[in-house]
């Protein structure tokens, strides 16, 4: 009994690798059905993802509770793990990607090479996400970060099917090792500027507002900065995303950015929020009495990277030819709006971003998922292979009109609600902050129009004369042709909760944000 | 009581919604959505309770309807709406002007599903816009009229319809950016103390009116000018303006002259004059300055047109000026008078575009000089020129005579010999007016194509409402004032 007592926190981290291992049994015994293998997937996040928010403390769900109230947002241990309402949030963040993007590959075809691995390794990426969520610690997060990034690496590849794909998986490993390696030293460093890697007691440290090395402590934060930058495609440390994301098969891209983007922001949020960004240690001078000042240069480096990113984004989505390299692009912007909410720095601006992200998981990974649909129907990987599709399946076109809506941020979606709200959040910050707001907003003007393009030529631009034959191949990529299928019904259903949740929350956002709000102000209160 | 503002919204929207699925049957569709708006319309009208002295006929009738939306620790957030006698007028407005629009572009063949649709999409957040009380509804509204008219400009428009669309597209989306940060800050600074900061409007003004220094409230003032004021449009922010009604098909045109104008107008009124009101006092000299550049630009610019379109456009710019005009004499006969213009010149100009339409499907060109003495040859589309023309000029007995006198009055009072400088130049227009209809409508016929005919029904039809419309309401505008003047919800300041 006591075994259990003390495995009952990690319920969901338990489920998600039983699974992952059940997976790998089916396919060494040769059950390699996708929708076997992917069903339990399905569940097995299904079922984590039904603990996590019983933890939350939804309504109804009290009987899957794996932890008991009291240890949510408890004061600050020494321990490794400490669990917080925000992180819960995120762990179903993270579980909601997989369980949309494991539906939705059922409908791959099982005859694929390597179709179990695929569903073994989407399940031990989330698992790593799962560890970070409940990090307490600058190492065990930054392991957790590792376990997800192995897994995503081969996911990449995992098809081996033409060279733009192996090109993609290579490239994120390097560039991934690369920030892995950035981010270790960053933590060797401010292991010695503060002596300890516990999240919790840097934070105790720093409040006190004197740091032995301040200096050290600046170097090390800012290679943590660069490391989870890359993670979250944040510019100047952006320019894998794009090819990584139009190589990768597109249920691999809608998980990277559906779920590892957010998985850099909450380690941000982890690492950074709180004392690091918040506790002036001086007068308005940045080395006040010898030591140095770290908040205002943080935020500094933040809302600069934030608005940088977005702008970057988009004018670089604008100019693309191609769908996926589009929704590449516009993922990175949608990564700039993320880190305002941290640049802000409030409770609402924490809150904004961590809608946003919410948001986001359905937008992105939803649209990711359409344009595989669209691959597996025969719709060719340029914009302008679209034309026509509104009347050729009205069903598919009204879905991605309504996510791609919902990204441009337009009334009645999920993605009007999150961007006013965070735009709220900065003008509720007041003084220069209420540029922040201007400067979003101008982004998010600027992105309706190559949203609205593509949706000019789903139903506005006359069909091509002779439709792409169906069964072509997608992404642009050199791989043979696989065996043209429908929809399918996996694929179909993860499309349309995508959009049917989209289109609800920006109704009603009210029961997310309310939770999203109330986890916020206590990830501020704790350990402050 | 029942919810009369949500039902109607909600009607409006399940009709557009239907419209764009009915295929074939849109305009039908369309049709019977635009006259049940019509009818609630007149039911809201006669439940009012500004309509008749003794307070309503329907007893307690529910002028604000209020439910939670958002709640969180530090923001709240109603889907809250309301109807005083400003937003009353202006609804009728755009009932109206939907069922003339249906009606003219009745043969609409190219994708009569979306046209129509989306001309209902435009008339519903007009309406929202003038009922919604909070910040997110409103600017969800807002928002909500931009995109179906980028859609009438550029896909029905004419040869430089994507250029015209996406210039109207910027410059209205960047003005919109700039009105929703002035109205957040104008919500956050002055609620500034208290933990939870409402958008509801009673909610900002209050605390506006009571946090906010002069200073702060002149600078979210202009701001607000600049964001509400580039659709109504204001001199220098106007550019769009004539090249939008040029390309946009005729339905196009009527919505943007007749409705878009008006939200910005309608705007000012309600979120910037009522809730900053010591920022528009400071901001008075601006405002006025803006307004008589907007009315000489206006005039003198439309004299120099040969484009029919291109002239009711800047002859546009002359009235939204006046309105302008009207509000910056702030007194209640001038904000009354410039509510009253915007329902005037909703009606006209709506009109004047239509017959501007018309008289290019007719002869084929809208350069007024290519033809002369079109009368014998197309009597009806020649009455309806000279209808919204006098109408235009302020003829009495039409609509807006009234209101162009009332404005004219307030100015008078607020400002004394000051007024002849736009009555002068309104003398002027009127002179180039008269002249250049008889040009054009009398004398003898020249350069009359054999192929021209007469307007086809609908389209007569959709001008005759307006026509009809114009006297009756230049007959009796007290129908109107009276609801203007009785606004005991969201009221006007005293006089």
């Amino acid at each position: 009994m006591e075994t259990l007592a003390l495995a009952a926190p990690y319920v969901p981290e338990l489920i998600v690798l039983g699974a992952a291992l059940l997976v790998f049994l089916c396919d060494v015994l040769g059950l390699r059905r996708t929708e076997w293998v992917g069903g339990i997937a399905v569940s097995g996040s299904a079922l984590a993802l039904l603990a996590v928010l019983a933890d939350l403390g939804t309504a109804g769900l009290g009987v899957f509770r794996t932890l008991p109230a009291s240890s949510v947002d408890a004061a600050p241990t020494a321990a490794l793990t400490a669990y917080t309402s925000l992180g819960l949030i995120f762990a179903a963040i993270f579980l909601i990607a997989a369980l949309l993007v494991a539906l939705a590959s059922t409908s791959r075809p099982s005859e694929e090479r390597g179709a179990p691995i695929f569903f073994g390794l989407l399940l031990l990426a989330t698992l790593g996400m799962l560890l970070a969520t409940i990090a307490a610690d600058l190492i065990f997060l930054l392991l957790a970060i590792e376990v997800t990034s192995i897994s995503t690496y081969v996911m990449v590849g995992y098809t081996r099917r033409g060279s733009r794909s192996l090109e993609a998986a290579m490239k994120f490993y390097i560039v991934g090792a690369l920030s892995s390696t950035l981010a270790f030293f960053g933590a060797s460093l401010v292991f010695g500027a503060f002596g300890t890697t516990n999240l919790y007691a840097i934070r105790a440290v720093l409040a006190t507002g004197s740091i032995g090395y301040p200096v050290l402590a600046l170097l090390g934060f800012g290679f943590i900065i660069a490391g989870l930058a890359f993670k979250t495609t944040l510019v100047p440390f952006h320019a894998w995303a794009v090819d990584v994301y139009d190589g990768a098969p597109s249920e691999v891209s809608a998980f990277l950015a559906g779920a590892s983007k957010k998985l850099g922001l909450f380690a941000i949020f982890l690492v950074f929020v709180g004392p690091v960004l918040f506790v002036a240690t001086g007068g308005g001078s940045l080395f006040p009495g010898g030591s140095l000042d770290l908040g205002p240069v943080l935020r500094l480096v933040f809302a600069i990277v934030a608005v940088g990113t977005m702008t970057f984004g988009n004018v670089l989505a604008l100019l693309q030819k191609e769908m996926k390299r589009m929704l590449a692009y516009s993922s990175i912007s949608q990564a700039g709006y993320l880190l305002l909410g941290i640049a802000i720095g409030t409770a609402p601006g924490l809150a904004g971003a961590t809608l946003q992200a919410f948001a986001h998981v359905f937008m992105k990974t939803g649209a990711f998922l359409v344009v595989a649909a669209a691959a597996a129907v025969g719709i060719g990987p340029l914009i302008d292979d679209w034309r026509g599709v509104g009347s050729r399946r009205p069903l598919l076109a009204v879905a991605f009109a309504v996510l791609l809506l919902s990204l441009a941020g337009v009334p009645l979606t999920v993605g009007f609600v999150s961007k006013f709200v965070l735009f709220s959040a900065a003008v509720q910050a007041q003084g220069l902050y209420v540029w922040l707001a201007v400067a979003g907003l101008l982004n998010s003007a600027l992105s309706v129009f190559y949203y609205g393009r593509v949706l000019k030529v789903i139903y506005f631009d006359p069909a091509a004369p002779a439709a792409t034959p169906a069964g072509a191949v997608v992404g642009g990529s050199d791989a043979p042709p696989l065996p043209a299928g429908g929809i399918g019904y996996g694929r179909a259903a993860a499309i349309g909760i995508t959009a049917i949740v989209v289109v609800a929350l920006g109704i009603d956002p009210q029961p997310v944000l309310g939770a999203i709000q109330s986890a916020a102000t206590h990830f501020l209160a704790t350990g402050a | 009581m029942w919810p009369w503002i949500s039902i109607t919204l909600l009607s409006v929207v399940a009709g557009t919604a239907l419209t764009f699925v009915s295929g074939r049957y849109a305009r039908w569709t369309a049709l019977a959505t635009a006259i049940v708006f019509l009818g609630e319309v007149g039911l809201l009208f006669y439940a009012f309770s500004g309509w008749s002295t003794s307070g309503g006929i329907l007893g307690g009738f529910a002028e604000t309807e209020t439910h939670a939306w958002i709640h969180v620790s530090w923001l709240s957030i109603n889907y809250s709406v309301g109807i005083d006698g400003i937003s009353l007028v202006l609804v009728l407005l755009t009932a109206i002007l939907q069922i003339a629009t249906v009606v003219y572009s009745w043969a609409e063949s190219n994708r009569p599903a979306a046209y129509f649709g989306l001309v209902g999409l435009t008339c519903v957040g007009s309406f929202g816009v003038f009922v919604a009380l909070d910040v997110l509804l409103f600017f969800l509204f807002w928002e909500a009229v931009l995109i179906p008219m980028f859609f009438l400009i550029g896909v029905w428009g004419g040869p430089r319809r994507r250029y015209a669309a996406l210039k109207f597209f910027i410059y209205t989306h960047v003005a919109s950016v700039v009105m929703l940060v002035a109205l957040l800050a104008t919500a956050f600074y002055g609620q500034a103390g208290s933990g939870t900061t409402s958008l509801d409007f009673t909610a900002i003004a209050q605390a506006a009116n009571s946090h906010l220094t002069a200073v702060a409230q002149t600078f979210l003032f202009v701001a607000m000018l600049f964001g509400f004021g580039v659709k109504f449009p204001i001199v220098p922010f106007h550019t769009w303006l004539p090249d939008a009604h040029v390309e946009a098909p005729t339905g196009g045109s009527v919505l943007l002259a007749g409705l878009l104008l008006k939200l910005g107008g309608y705007g000012l009124i309600r979120w910037a004059v009522e809730i900053l009101p010591q920022g528009f006092a400071h901001a008075r000299p601006l405002v006025l300055l803006i307004a008589l550049l907007s009315i000489a630009w206006g005039s003198i610019v439309s004299l120099a047109q040969r484009d029919m379109k291109r002239l009711v456009a800047f002859s546009s710019i002359n009235h939204m000026g006046i309105v302008l005009l009207a509000i910056a004499v702030n007194s209640s006969l001038g904000l009354m008078a410039a509510v009253l213009l915007m329902f005037a010149h909703g009606i006209v100009s709506a009109l004047l575009f239509m017959t501007a339409g018309s008289f290019h499907h007719t002869f084929g060109t809208r350069d007024l000089a290519s033809v002369g003495g079109i009368t014998p040859t197309t009597p009806a589309l020649s009455t309806m020129i000279m209808a919204g023309s006098l109408a235009s000029l302020g003829l009495p007995a039409l609509i807006s005579f009234p209101a162009e006198f009332a404005a004219l009055l307030a100015t008078w009072a607020a400002f004394g010999y000051w007024v002849f400088l736009p009555l002068g130049i309104l003398v002027v227009t009127a002179a180039f007016y008269l002249w250049m209809m008889q040009r054009v409508l009398f004398g003898p016929p020249r350069d009359v194509p054999a192929t021209a005919h007469d307007v086809p029904w609908y389209e007569g039809v959709g001008m005759g409402i307006l026509v009809g419309l114009a006297v009756l309401f230049g007959i009796l505008p007290g129908l109107l004032v009276n609801v203007i003047a009785n606004s005991p919800v969201k009221g006007f300041p005293g006089p």
